[in-house]
């Protein structure tokens, strides 16, 4: 990972970390999503259906544009494959997110 | 989620499940348990009858304009439409609604909007008859008036969501991944008035504003600057924004909350701001009390609770101190205190935008509340000068206006049954279709009452309920504010009640007790009532072989002859009794 990168996974995080947030807000009490790296966001050990998973893209997405004053779409690339999908988890979500603010700089 | 919590049915024409799953988890009272029609299924589910009517149920109904209006779909695509069909279908729409609400305690609409990204006929659009945003204007009145006359209905103002949500208002990945228009934050302010909502048409309303003076009425320190030199009105922004408070304070009084003052200040200092200052817009005359005084608030506002005879639960408190709002917060907990901003030009905003005052109806008692409390006091500073009680009773020259129920004091009623905690017999909360229905039985009658005096008129203030099964009568609601009690009119209102059961052939006469948190002064006034007590059953009869004493200090008009004649063989029987 660049330097580059690690600098911005803090404030990705950040990011993902308020959509979680104002996700549980939806949740029962003792279903809240752990706002961790390896929080799985579909598949069977998710916390989330896929009412549940819309509402996160959105509000994800809403805090990132917040956060780095860009639109970003995370519903690019295949992002619900099993093997490679980048909403496995939080984690790779952030990684995927990271690449694509990179590629936005470059613009 | 507890077993108190509330019901609310959701039929939208879109997905409202993550509403319906916010709802639920909202810490915020009242707690709710929501449950979700097929999304889409509109008026199949207005129009389903399976769907059981409780007292707990509310319904909520939540709809895009394109979604129940055909031709309004047809106007969104700028296709041509008959302008008839459309005002067919909102009203279609709104006999639907109507059908809904019998069977539920009430149904809540939410206007119609359109997204900002929806230009329609663009700048000529308000001009075009077929223009979106002016058919947008006339659906929503056509569906107001439709829905004006229909108790139990009440339509949310959904602009408001939007605008407070800004350009999350309406997200179109959302609704294309889950087929929800609406952003999060449009949601959560819908959850508030909601369960603003739900509160108001279940009593919950806070009807007393408690209010500080220096920096919170006016600016400044009267006791410091003098009453010449606070600030209010005049061509100064703070004092401008003051004077703006005041006129919010205003408007809520209007629409009867009350106010009171509790203020630590030198009360002759403090009240001559309120009577001298040519800029102030609150006189004293619009507050029902006051406190000016250097106790501890808590307690002022306990006492002007007591005075006005308010529960704790209906207060709201408003000061600029973050010390005195921690106080009254850390003492009387069932007290609402708001936090309150720092910048004075925001005060009046900050008072407007709080829902806890919404009233499910507004009837002429609540417009004249401040002044029927400041009759009260008058009423009671006179009291002192009588020797006996009954002298000062008989002073007042009560009239006590016995009506049955009827369009016009259906509200009335409808407030009373649900507002009144200490005088109130069984404690049943109705709402109007719940009300009209209970009393299509033909076995069943309702009276309000409505009591004046040489102070003026109280308004409707008690209303009895009488369920008649053959030999046997049962007084199935008794209800009074606590405003008049204690006058005699409790009496007055039972002896009009045995007055209309004896004409009909009654011989007994049975009120069954309901015990509440609250309702301890009803079984005071019940056990001194002269009827039998039977303790297990928590039950009181009474035998209508004797006459029920009418009390002589208050004077019965109603229109039922019968009634009138068995008042006159009261008062011949009471003259036989009471001494000269």
């Amino acid at each position: 990972m660049t330097p580059a990168i690690a600098n911005y996974l803090d404030s990705i995080y950040d990011s993902l970390y308020a959509a979680i947030r104002e996700l549980n807000l939806q949740m029962p009490k003792n279903r809240q999503i752990p706002p961790l790296p390896q929080t799985a966001l579909f598949g069977d050990n998710s916390y989330l259906d896929s009412l549940g998973l819309a509402n996160f893209i959105v509000l994800a997405e809403q805090k990132l544009e917040q956060n780095f004053g860009v639109t970003v779409d995370l519903t690019q690339d295949n992002p619900f494959s099993d093997e490679s999908g980048h909403f496995r988890t939080l984690g790779t979500l952030a990684l995927y997110t990271a690449s694509l603010l990179k590629a936005k700089n470059r613009e | 989620m507890n077993s108190s919590s509330t019901e609310l049915y959701i039929i939208s024409d879109f997905n409202l499940e993550a509403f319906a799953r916010q709802i639920e988890n909202d810490s915020a009272q009242p707690q709710v348990r929501a449950k979700s029609a097929p999304h889409g299924q509109v008026f199949p589910s207005l129009l389903k009858a399976e769907t059981k009517a409780s007292q707990q149920e509310f319904c909520l109904v939540w709809t895009q304009p394109e979604g129940v209006l055909p031709s309004f779909r047809k106007a969104l695509q700028l296709q041509p439409f008959a302008e008839q069909d459309l005002w067919s279908e909102v009203r279609h729409f709104s006999d639907c609604l109507k059908q809904c609400c019998s069977r539920f305690r009430a149904v809540f609409v939410t206007s119609w909007a359109l997204p900002s990204f929806q230009r329609g006929y663009g700048l000529l659009d308000f001009q075009q008859r077929s223009g979106l945003r002016r058919l947008l204007l006339e659906v929503n009145l056509l569906l107001a008036k439709e829905l004006e006359s229909s108790s139990g209905t009440y339509l949310l103002d959904s602009t408001a969501w939007l605008q407070a949500a800004g350009s999350k208002a309406w997200s179109p990945k959302l609704w294309y991944l889950s087929k929800c228009p609406f952003g999060n934050e449009v949601l959560q302010s819908a959850i508030r008035d909601v369960k603003a909502a739900i509160a108001s048409v279940s009593g919950s309303y806070r009807k007393l504003i408690v209010v500080d003076l220096d920096d919170t009425l006016w600016g400044g320190v009267v006791g410091d600057l003098g009453w010449q030199s606070v600030a209010i009105g005049g061509h100064d922004y703070r004092g401008e924004a003051f004077a703006d408070f005041q006129r919010a304070l205003q408007t809520l009084r209007r629409r009867g909350v009350l106010l009171a003052i509790a203020s630590k200040n030198q009360e002759e200092i403090a009240l001559e701001v309120l009577r001298q200052h040519p800029e102030m817009v609150l006189r004293l005359d619009d507050f029902a009390a006051y406190r000016i005084n250097w106790n501890d608030k808590a307690a002022n506002i306990v006492d002007l609770a007591a005075e006005l005879n308010v529960g704790l639960q209906s207060v709201v408190f408003l000061d600029d101190n973050p010390v005195e709002r921690a106080r009254v917060r850390q003492a009387l907990p069932e007290v609402l205190v708001p936090e309150w901003p720092d910048d004075k030009t925001l005060f009046a905003s900050e008072l407007l935008r709080l829902t806890c005052f919404d009233l499910p109806q507004l009837t002429s008692e609540d417009a004249s509340r401040t002044e029927l409390y400041i009759a009260r006091r008058q009423r009671e500073s006179a009291k002192g000068t009588f020797a006996s009680f009954d002298e000062w009773l008989h002073s007042l020259h009560t009239i006590l206006v016995v009506e049955e129920l009827n369009d016009s004091n259906l509200p009335r009623t409808v407030q009373l049954l649900n507002k009144t905690n200490q005088m109130n017999l069984a404690t049943r909360r109705l709402g109007e279709a719940e009300l009209r229905q209970w009393l299509r039985a033909g076995n069943r009658k309702l009276w309000t009452f409505r009591v004046k005096d040489d102070f003026g008129d109280s308004g409707i203030v008690g209303i009895v309920s009488l369920q008649i099964d053959g030999a046997e009568a049962q007084i199935v609601d008794f209800v009074l504010s606590c405003r008049v009690m204690g006058r005699r009119i409790e009496e007055a209102m039972i002896a009009v009640c045995l007055g209309h059961a004896r004409a009909l052939g009654v011989e007994r006469v049975r009120a069954d007790f309901a015990p509440t948190a609250k309702n301890r002064p009803c079984l005071d006034f019940w056990l001194g009532s002269g009827f039998a007590h039977d303790q297990d059953k928590n039950s009181f009869s009474w035998d209508l072989a004797k006459l029920y004493p009418a009390p002589p200090a208050v004077e019965i008009l109603c229109d039922d002859p019968a009634l009138l004649r068995d008042r006159e063989s009261a008062n011949r029987a009471l003259a036989h009794v009471l001494p000269d």
